[in-house]
């Protein structure tokens, strides 16, 4: 457009067909050069690529959560029309007031970590052993990773079943080894714990991809050289090995994380509808049931937020990071 | 103290259904102190034996020890070594400080403070007490090689093993390090076995060579020995650059007979040769002289085929006059002779500079003479 070089008039003064006059010498304001000098020389040139995709996404996205962010600020509840005239945070202070709002986001928080930490200790431990060149390698890798292909109403089902107080298989054996029957989905103190042995069950082998990554990425001459200069199997992967496996750990625990925050469909499945067992209702969850159940659009959004918040927590740090090493 | 003896070493790694010899049946012998450069092509098992001596490969059969105990099932981190790997292998997570201390905090109970005047000392020796307190990804190929150096003497072991350590530098910095190396080994006076297939390093820097090929032991002798009295054909082949000139000849009485020329032998070599009718006769390319006419008894008129001028010197591929074409050898002459291809020149071959092989077995028979 108003670069000059294919015209091949390079004296400086070339009119182009759109009439804009550019001035090479930089004294004069060009808002496209501005453009293109503030994020790289085709900014312009290549929007006509970008662009398109950019709004819709942009729309789609995230004016969506602008939207639903506008919706938590009203009272809309029920059928009818949100009342965008009247706003202000009411749902917010409501939620921070009901015990039920705030159970919910306890759980949800150790759900996150507990699930998250665990997931990543096992994933770790599973991948070290994998990794010692034992036989049947790809045998266990392959069956550590099959739970994460089933479905989540699948699994939620095997484990209702195997919960399950009168028949399951795991009363059976505890009561056989005479430990007695436990209530696992029934007891309030017990289901959330449950739900998240279940979860780390399915999500351990995706952990453990992850760091069998990692560990193939360390040459073998930094375990031989940690053993000649003297430290034991265990000091080795604790000083040398493990360290390396930063960059594992942090994308296998945002993974991981961001998935604990929305296992509303394994909790929906695992009881079949929007009331979870008492004691293991996440944010997630009573989000769904407040606005589908109840109709409590505004306050559902409220808690949408609260969760998107949750969310950017954990995803802004990883991007920071990411961004500090140049990766974005 | 640190004198390191192998005895009888066999490394067998199964393959399929089969087995590969690895390393087989070597005996060698180092004193305390002693620079052994274990040199051979690739796959001849020098790495295989040196990862013994590690502990990072078990031992099939035959015995390590090291200052006389046998270390065969020491891990290890008990072995009291010291390692450079080719590829350094720094802890890429950890400072140059950190790396250096790694050794002494899992190997030994020193004091914190202790180890850190340890560090700081071997750091002073490698010149890189100013990069303490980098990173590894932030160093030169140079200051990681004197990083992986300096984890290794920081240790104080009583053996140091260096997998060929200067093979991922350049040219020129490989020479600077090699001279470097071998004073500092000197200075430490430990212990150190050395693996590279580069001779130049072998020949320059050990006090004695080990040569490998196939897994085999070749010949441990000084890097002049190797050069000048070659155990066999082998070493006589891999030690030296331009290599040794081979002749398959017979022997007809007192006389060589090759496919493109004849060569008499004297009483003296004939009594070396005994009753060997194959052979191979074997010169060096710096013993290849030019002669003025071919009226000697060891003079040939040859035809040059290619000249490579490298200064110094000319390297020259001749070919006997019978020989077909393709068929050349090499001779090297002054920088400052005049020789271009399609020449025909007169060169002698002198009975002292010969050496002469068995046909079949390889083994030396007679080895050059060398003025006392």
């Amino acid at each position: 457009m108003t670069r000059n070089t294919d015209t091949g008039d390079d004296s400086g003064d070339a009119v182009t067909d759109g009439g804009v006059t550019e001035d090479p010498s930089g004294s004069g304001f060009s808002p496209i050069a501005a453009l293109n000098d503030r994020f790289g020389s085709d900014f312009v040139e290549s929007s006509q690529f970008w662009l398109p995709p950019f709004l819709l996404v942009g729309l789609f996205v995230y004016g969506a959560i602008i939207w639903n962010f506008l919706i938590s600020l009203t009272d809309f509840s029920g059928f009818g029309n949100p009342n965008y005239g009247d706003l202000d945070l009411e749902m917010y202070t409501r939620a921070l007031a009901e015990s039920g709002f705030v159970d919910a986001a306890v759980n949800t928080f150790i759900l996150l970590v507990g699930f998250t930490l665990v997931t990543l200790g096992l994933g770790l431990g599973l991948a070290i052993l994998v990794d010692r060149n034992i036989r049947f390698e790809n045998t266990f890798r392959t069956i550590y990773l099959l739970p994460m292909s089933l479905s989540f109403v699948v699994t939620a089902q095997f484990w209702a079943w195997m919960f399950n107080f009168n028949n399951g298989v795991i009363n059976i054996v505890t009561s056989s080894l005479g430990l007695g029957r436990v209530d696992w989905l029934g007891n309030p103190d017990i289901v959330l714990w449950a739900v998240m042995f279940a979860l780390m069950w399915q999500f351990a082998g995706y952990a453990m991809v992850v760091y069998l990554a990692g560990l193939r990425a360390i040459p073998n001459e930094h375990y031989e050289a940690a053993k000649v200069d003297g430290a034991s199997t265990v000091r080795m992967y604790w000083r040398v090995i493990i360290p390396q496996l930063k960059g594992s750990t942090i994308s296998a625990s945002v993974v991981l994380m961001v998935f604990a925050l929305k296992a509303f469909d394994f909790l929906y499945s695992l009881v079949g509808g929007y009331r979870p067992p008492n004691g293991a209702d996440i944010l997630a969850t009573k989000m769904v049931r407040e606005a589908y159940a109840n109709l409590n659009w505004a306050y559902a959004s409220a808690i949408a937020i609260a969760l998107f918040l949750m969310t950017l927590g954990i995803v802004g740090p990883y991007l920071y990071y990411q961004y500090n090493r140049g990766n974005l | 103290m640190g004198t390191l003896e192998l005895d009888g070493v066999t490394k067998v790694f199964p393959d399929g259904d089969g087995e590969i010899v690895a390393v087989d049946d070597v005996d060698i012998e180092m004193r305390d102190g002693e620079f052994l450069v274990v040199v051979g092509p690739s796959g001849c098992g020098k790495s295989t034996t040196l990862r013994m001596v590690a502990g990072l490969e078990t031992i099939s059969s035959g015995e390590i020890r090291l200052a006389g105990k046998t270390i065969n099932d020491v891990k290890p981190q008990h072995r009291d070594i010291a390692m450079v790997f080719q590829s350094y292998a720094l802890y890429p997570h950890m400072t140059v400080r950190e790396n250096m201390a790694f050794g002494l905090e899992e190997s030994t109970d020193l004091s914190d403070d202790a180890i850190d005047e340890r560090v700081t000392d071997a750091a002073g020796t490698m010149g890189i007490s100013e990069l303490l307190d980098r990173k590894p990804s932030d160093l030169s190929g140079g200051q990681r090689q004197r990083v992986a150096l300096g984890r290794a003497i920081v240790r104080d072991p009583e053996v140091f093993l260096m997998d060929e350590p200067l093979s991922n530098l350049d040219a020129k910095l490989r020479s600077e390090m090699r001279t470097e190396l071998q004073r500092l080994q000197d200075e430490l006076d430990v212990t150190t076995m050395y693996v590279t297939h580069d001779q130049t390093e072998a020949m320059t820097m050990g006090d004695r060579i080990a040569i490998l090929n196939a897994g085999e032991l070749q010949q441990v002798a000084t890097p002049l020995e190797c050069y000048h009295e070659p155990a066999n054909r082998f070493v006589a082949g891999f030690i030296g650059d331009p290599s040794m000139n081979f002749f398959d000849v017979r022997r007809d009485g007192e006389t060589l007979v090759g496919d493109a020329f004849d060569y008499p032998l004297s009483a003296s070599t004939l009594d070396d040769v005994g009753d060997v009718t194959d052979l191979t006769l074997g010169v060096r390319p710096e013993d290849v002289s030019l002669a003025g006419d071919a009226t000697g008894e060891h003079t040939f008129s040859t035809v040059v085929d290619v000249v490579e001028p490298m200064g110094d010197e000319n390297t020259v591929y001749l070919r006997f006059e019978d020989a077909p074409e393709g068929d050349t050898f090499i001779a090297t002459v002054g920088g400052l002779q005049q020789v271009s291809a399609g020449d025909e020149i007169t060169i002698e071959i002198p009975e002292e500079t010969i050496h002469l092989f068995d046909g079949n077995s390889g083994e030396a028979v007679h080895n050059r003479e060398i003025d006392e």
